[in-house]
């Protein structure tokens, strides 16, 4: 699903923010990626996304090596992944509900097709009496929900969240994992970016460590 | 689900560059009015040339001595009958005085000195279109049967007022070309500084998979509509000032002496609608090719 060869990134001339990170994520596997600020999580997570190009190194995204894939097929692959960004990234102008929907849209399908689907998910989540409100009406945790629901409404083949639940309380915490579970159980490929202990002690998953730019694997998980 | 309303649009409606906006209908407003001179232009020309190409004329000087009123008049019937012997004139006529003083009203006034000023006769004469005369041949002949007789096909004119409404044309064309530039200029303007707000959507829906088409034709779209608008106010505005110009003739006035009327024929208002069109085109064209650009410069 994906692989990482030895790759390394700076910004510009900077140093090295990865450096040699070497890992695969099976099919179906479920990872949780920690570490402390500024180790490189986003990093790691901006060029699985395919934000950012490596510095070095060989990626392999669901069997396609990005060195040589062209870049018109980039936007096929970028459809197959779901971000949670930290930021949120919401579209100020577009309701909770079109926010959700963009990747549908993006996908070509037509509102009448989705509708169900995003009012179901956003029901889910606990905004269903949110829907119409647009993102500067929301409070972070609300945004953050939409950032979610956003990101696993097209059923991706790999979820990457970068701090998913910093901004809402224990019990959304707890529903939000148990839909990213839920995701991970139909087939999805999960990877999250957190500080949160209780979180990652509450599942049973692999956890991998970044420091320094360096990957360390701290637990192999079940799948 | 009956309150889910789905919107349609990717870019925000509120519009961050109306000062920009205002620009762009401020040189529509100019290069519709710089396109409605070039076409009076062209159209001044036709009816100049169109005036004396066809036409002689002789004119006749009173003789200094002996009876220069029965001489005159001897002389102009010679005229005449060349003139109406003459193969390729249809017409020859003599002027009258009361035409001849209506004639230099303009320039000397209507004074009653006027009748008193010693006028040369003249006669005019009209070509068949597409006869060919030999001036040459027939001024010689005028000239043997009336002495004091000088003919005129008019040819310097011609030349001089081609040569006139010629600098008209180009100068209007040069002007209309600086300013469909310079609109063209603030059409980009705009369009980039739009676009410059709207980079972070830009590379959100191109982060979530969007192809570098549907990006650009949610932004295409925006932009053209937008200037469009802009400057169909502007040759709107630009319209009124030529539909006020024929006003004002048709009330009496005359904006500009010597020149022909100012407003323009039905069918030339249609030549400004080209420039909301010209500048709708550029927004869309803007749009497209900076969206690309970007998404070029990004992973």
């Amino acid at each position: 699903m994906v692989r990482f060869e030895n790759v390394g990134m700076r910004y510009g001339p900077g140093p090295e923010v990865l450096r040699d990170v070497t890992f695969a994520l099976e099919a179906g596997s479920f990872t949780f990626l920690t570490g402390p600020s500024g180790a490189g999580k986003s990093t790691l997570l901006k060029l699985m996304m395919l934000a950012e190009p490596p510095s070095r190194g060989l990626i392999t995204l669901f069997g396609n090596d990005l060195a040589v894939t062209r870049r018109r097929d980039f936007p096929a692959i970028r459809r197959r992944i779901g971000v949670v960004f930290q930021d949120f990234r919401l579209l100020d102008h577009l309701s909770a509900f079109d926010n959700v929907a963009l990747p549908l849209r993006l996908a070509g399908k037509r509102a009448e097709d989705y509708a169900g689907d995003v009012v179901e998910l956003l029901t889910w989540v606990g905004l269903s009496d949110r829907m119409q409100a647009r993102p500067p009406t929301l409070s972070g945790g609300e945004q953050q929900r939409v950032a979610i629901a956003r990101a696993v409404v097209g059923r991706p083949d790999l979820l990457l969240a970068d701090e998913p639940t910093g901004n809402v309380d224990s019990d959304i915490a707890q529903r939000l994992i148990r839909l990213f579970a839920e995701l991970n159980r139909l087939g999805t490929t999960v990877m999250i970016a957190t500080h949160d202990r209780k979180l990652i002690e509450a599942t049973r998953a692999r956890e991998m460590r970044l420091v320094d730019g360096r990957l360390v694997e701290l637990r192999s998980g079940r799948a | 689900m009956s309150e889910v309303k789905p919107s349609g649009r990717i870019l925000p409606r509120e519009r961050g560059a109306a000062p920009l906006d205002v620009v762009i209908a401020v040189m529509a407003f100019l290069a519709a009015l710089a396109l409605g001179a070039s076409l009076l232009a062209d159209r001044a020309a036709l009816s100049w040339r169109e005036g004396l190409e066809g036409k002689l004329t002789v004119q006749i000087l009173p003789p200094a001595h002996g009876d220069a009123a029965s001489a005159l008049v001897s002389e102009t019937n010679a005229v005449l009958t060349i003139l109406r012997t003459t193969d390729g004139i249809v017409h020859a006529s003599a002027i009258s005085q009361a035409d001849e003083i209506a004639l230099v009203k303009p320039w000397l006034g209507a004074d009653a000195l006027v009748s008193d000023l010693p006028l040369p006769q003249l006669v005019d004469a009209s070509i068949r279109p597409g006869a060919q005369i030999d001036v040459a041949e027939l001024s010689a002949r005028i000239k043997a049967a009336a002495p004091d007789s000088m003919l005129d096909d008019h040819t310097h004119w011609i030349g001089r007022l081609k040569s006139l409404a010629d600098t008209v044309i180009f100068s209007a064309y040069g002007i209309l070309l600086l300013i469909a530039v310079a609109t063209a200029a603030a059409v980009t303007f705009a369009t980039r500084a739009g676009l410059q707000a709207h980079h972070e959507i830009v590379g959100l829906l191109h982060q979530m998979g969007a192809h570098s088409g549907f990006i650009a034709r949610a932004f295409e779209r925006h932009y053209a509509f937008s200037a469009f608008l802009a400057a169909a106010i502007g040759a709107s505005l630009a319209a009124l000032v030529f539909i006020a110009a024929g006003g004002l003739e048709l009330a009496g006035l005359e904006p500009v002496p010597f020149l022909p009327p100012l407003s323009l024929a039905p069918r030339e208002f249609l030549w400004l609608a080209a420039v909301p069109l010209a500048s709708g085109l550029i927004g869309w064209a803007t749009a497209r090719l900076s969206v690309l650009a970007f998404l070029r410069e990004i992973y």
